[in-house]
């Protein structure tokens, strides 16, 4: 028993890290993956999300139904976003970087301006179970069940739905689709909006653990970041799945018994470890490995 | 000599025309004389307007000419900072201190920056990889300067000094020569002006056309026989020691740091710098990043919570509207104007 709880333990300890990374990423990645840009307001958009929904909490809707607006609403303002800005940024990665990064000033200081420092927080739903002396939270064990029915929902998404594989016809080759008759420029402003709609909703999920606050996107700008660079952009959920379990591995120990802080550092030097072995992260090495498999023998 | 002249007046930066030296000559003759109507309080702003030309040149050397954008700057000029603070700190009073925090600093830089941008660079990455690792960086630098409040944080007796920053930090010194008020000025202008020199020879010469190779298709400079990876890792250790050159000055000036200099806002100024005056034009930036400081300086005496709406806003409109930047834009609308002029003169005649 007491071993078994250990075990149980330190599963739980790499889920909710996986859990952790896997939210901050999953909307930064759908969105690099279609396009080929890397939204610098990510963080902003976690925080409207957050913002969202601790308003909506506030006005009586029970969490879950706020987690659920905070979906909407942020992917709303990500299409709007896609039509007046980033739109005009696509094949030039470099510049879509720097407006996206001019956005993301604009929202954290204009959230500040209008909505002062700090909103009232949500309080973390559910209780602890105790497994052995360890006493587990159940909100996180409901986000890493959460954050693995995200993934399957968007794998979901990208093979069984007409939306999908206009997408990934997109991704693969977008003038041929648009040469078959998919409307791309449909595909990209939906693809953003999925995914801004996301990190809001990731957003809204990570609020009752952190304090709202403007800039409270910074926190998790690095580990996103991380996540997405060592996960490449070749396929969506091969990339998040594998890099935020790649990294949980690194991040639970060091972070264990070095601190939260050293976790982060230890992040970043296995990102550049690993961007230096698989320069286009874990999603084109399992590309690779799937396209050779899916290749019919001679 | 000729040669330097030769390589500085190369067809890579706005401003070639004998009248253009003229008048920049002009404009060098102005700043060396200007102490004498100015008072000291206003030659010491308008040193910090100068000192950060240095990081707003390596910048534009790195994304303008070279093609690769690095978010992450201000790490190299809070590395050289703090170095040169915890060297000169630990070695006051003995004439020498600084100039071994100087080098110290600079070496700091060169070492972190050849590191980071072996992995980077030698990994061949996407464009995109370079701006995001380089913005992780220069956050966890901040994160990390930021806990190192407390005691146990120190280097000799220097500390750290967590948020608060690091205090105290000793002027530049040579022998007994302590530079502040004009004297630092003065060794700041020369000191920028050399920078700026610099830069201009290096993009006009061999190296330089390599770059702007490099930055058109890397592919194909790598197929005329380049190794890109070793160029853009020069590049980029050359820029993070302008950026550190700049945190020298910075420290001098203030005889302060504090870990907000490595922060997302700080680290956003740099590229803004770079973006307004227009990237491929070293002096548009260095007038640009000379502008924006003085305003900025303005500004903030005024209450700067609005400061980051601004930036932000700036950032989006010269992105949408001006994505060559502003400097470079009017200039080549005044150059096509003044070609039009003549050639309407040469008809009339």
């Amino acid at each position: 028993m007491e071993d078994l709880s250990v075990v149980v333990s330190i599963l739980y300890q790499f889920g909710t890290n996986g859990a952790f990374l896997l939210l901050c990423a999953l909307g930064l990645i759908v969105i690099l993956g279609m396009m080929n840009i890397i939204n610098l307001a990510h963080g902003e958009l976690m925080m409207m999300g957050a913002y969202t929904a601790s308003l909506a909490y506030q006005a009586g809707f029970p969490f879950p139904i706020a987690v659920v607006i905070s979906f909407f609403v942020v992917g709303v303002f990500g299409a709007v976003l896609e039509r007046l800005v980033v739109r005009r940024f696509y094949g030039r990665e470099l510049g879509a970087l720097v407006v996206t990064w001019g956005i993301s000033l604009l929202l954290s200081q204009g959230t500040f301006l209008v909505l002062g420092p700090f909103l009232p927080s949500i309080p973390i739903p559910g209780g602890a179970i105790d497994v052995g002396q360890y006493s587990l939270s159940v909100y996180w064990l409901i986000l890493i069940a959460v954050s693995a029915g995200a993934v399957l929902g968007l794998a979901w998404l990208y093979n069984r739905t007409e939306f999908g594989l206009h997408a990934r016809a997109t991704m693969q080759n977008a003038e041929m689709a648009r040469a078959l008759g998919v409307n791309t420029d449909r595909v990209y402003m939906l693809t953003f909006s999925l995914g801004a709609g996301l990190a809001g909703f990731s957003g809204a999920l990570l609020a009752p653990t952190a304090s709202i606050m403007p800039f409270m996107g910074q926190q998790f700008v690095a580990p996103a970041f991380i996540t997405v660079v060592v996960g490449g952009a070749s396929n969506v959920i091969a990339g998040a799945v594998g890099s935020s379990v790649l990294l949980s591995l690194v991040r639970t120990p060091v972070g264990f018994y070095l601190g939260a802080f050293l976790g982060l550092v230890a992040l970043l030097l296995a990102a550049l470890v690993i961007i230096r072995l698989m320069p286009n992260g874990v999603s084109a090495y399992f590309q690779r490995w799937s396209d050779r498999r899916s290749r019919p023998t001679v | 000599m000729k040669r330097l002249f030769r390589l500085a007046t190369g067809p890579e930066d706005i401003g070639r025309s004998p009248g253009f030296w003229g008048a920049f000559a002009v404009l060098i003759l102005y700043l060396f004389a200007s102490p004498l109507w100015l008072g000291e309080f206003e030659a010491y702003n308008i040193s910090f307007y100068l000192l950060n030309l240095p990081l707003a040149l390596g910048l534009c050397l790195l994304w303008g000419y070279c093609g690769v954008l690095s978010f992450g700057q201000v790490a190299y000029f809070g590395i050289a900072g703090y170095v040169y603070g915890i060297i000169a700190g630990n070695l006051v009073g003995t004439g020498w201190g600084p100039i071994a925090g100087e080098l110290g600093g600079l070496a700091a830089c060169v070492v972190v920056s050849a590191v980071f941008g072996y992995f980077v660079f030698y990994a061949r990455v996407q464009a995109w990889i370079v701006p995001i690792l380089t913005l992780v960086l220069t956050l966890l630098l901040e994160t990390f300067l930021g806990q190192t409040a407390g005691y146990q944080w120190r280097v000799g007796n220097v500390q750290l000094g967590g948020y608060n920053g690091m205090t105290g930090i000793p002027s530049f010194q040579v022998g007994n020569l302590v530079f502040y008020g004009y004297a630092f000025y003065y060794f700041v202008l020369v000191a920028v002006v050399l920078c700026y020199f610099a830069c201009r020879m290096v993009v006009n010469s061999h190296f330089g056309k390599v770059m702007l190779a490099i930055r058109e298709d890397p592919l194909r400079a790598e197929l005329l026989g380049y190794d890109i990876r070793a160029r853009q890792l020069g590049v980029f250790v050359l820029a993070s020691v302008l950026a550190g050159i700049s945190g020298l000055f910075y420290v001098q000036w203030g005889n302060y740091i504090t870990p907000s200099q490595v922060g997302l806002v700080s680290a956003a100024l740099p590229v803004i710098w770079v973006a307004v005056g227009g990237r491929t034009s070293l002096l548009a930036v260095a007038i640009s990043t000379y502008a924006l400081n003085w305003v900025n300086y303005s500004l903030s005496s005024a209450g700067n919570q609005y400061a980051l709406v601004i930036i932000g806003a700036l950032l989006v409109i010269v992105m949408l509207f001006f994505p060559r930047g502003i400097v470079v834009m009017l200039a080549e609308a005044g150059f096509r104007g003044s070609l039009a002029r003549l050639r309407a003169a040469l008809r009339l005649g």
